[in-house]
């Protein structure tokens, strides 16, 4: 374990070297996510403009929702987003035999290896969001408040990062998973809004079939109102840890069905 | 006569390779599809949320069932205005392979035009008639009567290929601005935001402070979606709709224009190394 946080450390100071020779590239990727962020916002500003409150929820809960949805989508994109590359080049150019050869774990070994610093640009507007919308709220606060978010923002992070390695491993059986890891983070903005806006199959789907609503609107409802802790966090911490071991699953016997390039 | 028919001979390879390129790699387009078509569903359920929670039956003059058209028809018309056909062309001006188009005796950006034909001709077949009628049939759900116009509709597919049209120049000149920022990630997610908000495409024009909606009428990007969506929902008058026309024709000519003029002094610019 002490050896793998050394690594890692290792490949994200390399990482940033490379970085510091391309700084303009990192800008550009942070201000287009703040960008596509602020839109929404706008939206969610005109709408709320003329109604006082969407189906039971005032402006800041909204907010903070919303906020809290980057959160684990920030903290993923920031240490996993390597993932992407395994599903759109790494597999079909056959680069992926480097991993195979190093003497640690193959999954490891790809997520470290990049540091997506485009990522501070969601959690730019995530503390934005979070700083603006929490002083409005009159939300229970407790000694266990502190620690039961921060167990929550870990498995959130958990569930968003084990759905994109089950996605990424189907590259091992089709050489490509890109495609389907794309299709996936559209599934995920269904978790920025409450799930009560949607109807009773959707909710299930992103409820128990692919939990994003654990990553956002569940945990958050709970640290808004104080009700249901056992669904809401219980619900996160369960759906994290479930989901991970399927994706070690999938990931690994994806490494068996792993066919190189051969040339 | 015969320039005509030679000319559609030149290009017709192009479209089909547009067309085969297309079935090849089907999974991916079909993936794309559905997610592009989620994110137009979260759209339907936040305005539907929205209507349920306002006391009036109108959002700033639009109905849930104009929203809902609005909503769909613009997922539509972006989806068939969208252009990346010549997004390589900077990536072929930085490794040189330029130079084999060049030597051709086509035109660089109809070769493009006419690939990119191909695989538009698959998705039409594919998604645009669905989308249209599943937006008529739920109008009809809802009001109990055919809303839909036949002059409308047409108008509406003579404004979608002029905002084609934009939306092909307009990628084109970004094109070769991708050759000076090397973030294709970054740029093209700044592009792909500013013009779907400019364009009307994430919050209606109409919802926007009179003095701004007025701006974002004139500039292209209202050509590229709102317009088009606008003529469908027939919202516009007929003096409306003329104008519009003259204004989309005006961009199209302008980013004409500009894309033969980058073309030029990148041209005169370009210096290929060996071969």
């Amino acid at each position: 374990m002490k050896r793998y946080l050394r690594l890692h450390r290792i490949f994200v100071v390399q990482y940033l070297k490379k970085l510091m020779e391309y700084k303009v590239d990192f800008l550009l990727g942070a201000i287009g996510l703040l960008i596509t962020q602020a839109i929404q916002i706008l939206f969610l500003g005109i709408i709320f403009s003329q109604i006082p409150s969407l189906i039971g929820y005032t402006f800041p809960q909204i907010l903070f929702i919303y906020g809290f949805s980057l959160i684990p989508k920030s903290l993923d994109h920031l240490l996993t987003d390597n993932l992407w590359m395994v599903g759109y080049r790494i597999v079909r150019k056959g680069e992926f035999d480097k991993y195979l050869t190093r003497p640690i774990n193959t999954l490891f070994h790809v997520v470290s290896e990049n540091f997506c610093v485009d990522a501070f640009g969601e959690m730019l507007s995530c503390i934005l969001l979070l700083g603006y919308s929490i002083p409005q709220l009159d939300m229970p606060f407790h000694w266990y408040t502190i620690p039961l978010a921060l167990v929550a923002v870990v498995f959130a992070t958990l569930i968003y990062t084990s759905l994109k390695i089950m996605t990424a491993a189907i590259a091992f059986w089709t050489k490509a998973s890109g495609h389907i890891i794309h299709m996936l983070y559209m599934v995920n903005d269904f978790s920025k809004y409450p799930v009560t806006i949607y109807n009773k199959a959707v909710q299930t789907i992103i409820t128990y079939v692919i939990p994003f609503a654990f990553t956002a609107y569940y945990p958050a409802s709970y640290f808004l109102t104080g009700k249901n802790p056992l669904f809401c966090i219980g619900g996160t911490v369960i759906a994290g840890t479930v989901m991970f071991a399927l994706a070690v699953f999938v990931w690994n016997r994806g490494l068996r069905a792993y066919e190189s390039v051969g040339s | 006569m015969s320039r005509i028919k030679r000319f559609f001979r030149t290009y017709k390879p192009f479209t089909r390779a547009g067309m085969q390129e297309m079935i090849a790699y089907r999974a991916n387009f079909i993936c794309h599809l559905i997610g592009e078509i989620m994110a137009a569903f979260i759209m339907y359920f936040v305005w539907k949320a929205v209507f349920l929670s306002s006391d009036s039956e109108t959002f700033m003059g639009f109905t849930m069932e104009d929203m809902v058209v609005y909503i769909f028809i613009t997922f539509l018309t972006g989806y068939m205005t969208y252009s990346d056909g010549a997004f390589a062309v900077g990536e072929e001006i930085i490794d040189g392979s330029i130079a084999m188009r060049m030597i051709k005796p086509c035109s660089f950006e109809m070769c493009f035009l006419f690939q990119e034909l191909g695989s538009r001709l698959i998705s039409i077949s594919m998604i645009f008639v669905p989308m249209v009628a599943g937006v008529e049939i739920y109008r009809y759900a809802v009001c109990g009567e055919v809303r839909f116009q036949i002059g409308y509709f047409l108008l509406y597919i003579v404004s979608l290929l002029l905002a084609y049209m934009i939306s092909f120049y307009f990628n084109v000149c970004y094109g070769f601005m991708a050759f000076f920022f090397k973030n294709l990630w970054g740029t093209t997610l700044i592009k792909e935001t500013l013009v779907s908000f400019l364009s009307g495409a994430i919050i209606p024009l109409a919802f926007m402070p009179s003095g701004l909606a007025a701006v974002l009428n004139i500039l292209p990007f209202a050509s590229l979606s709102y317009t088009p969506v606008m003529i469908y929902m027939g919202m516009y008058s007929t003096s409306q709709i003329l104008w519009s026309f003259g204004l989309q024709i005006f961009w199209v000519v302008v980013m004409y224009g500009v894309t033969k003029l980058i073309w030029r002094s990148a041209v005169r610019h370009l210096s290929v190394q060996g071969g």
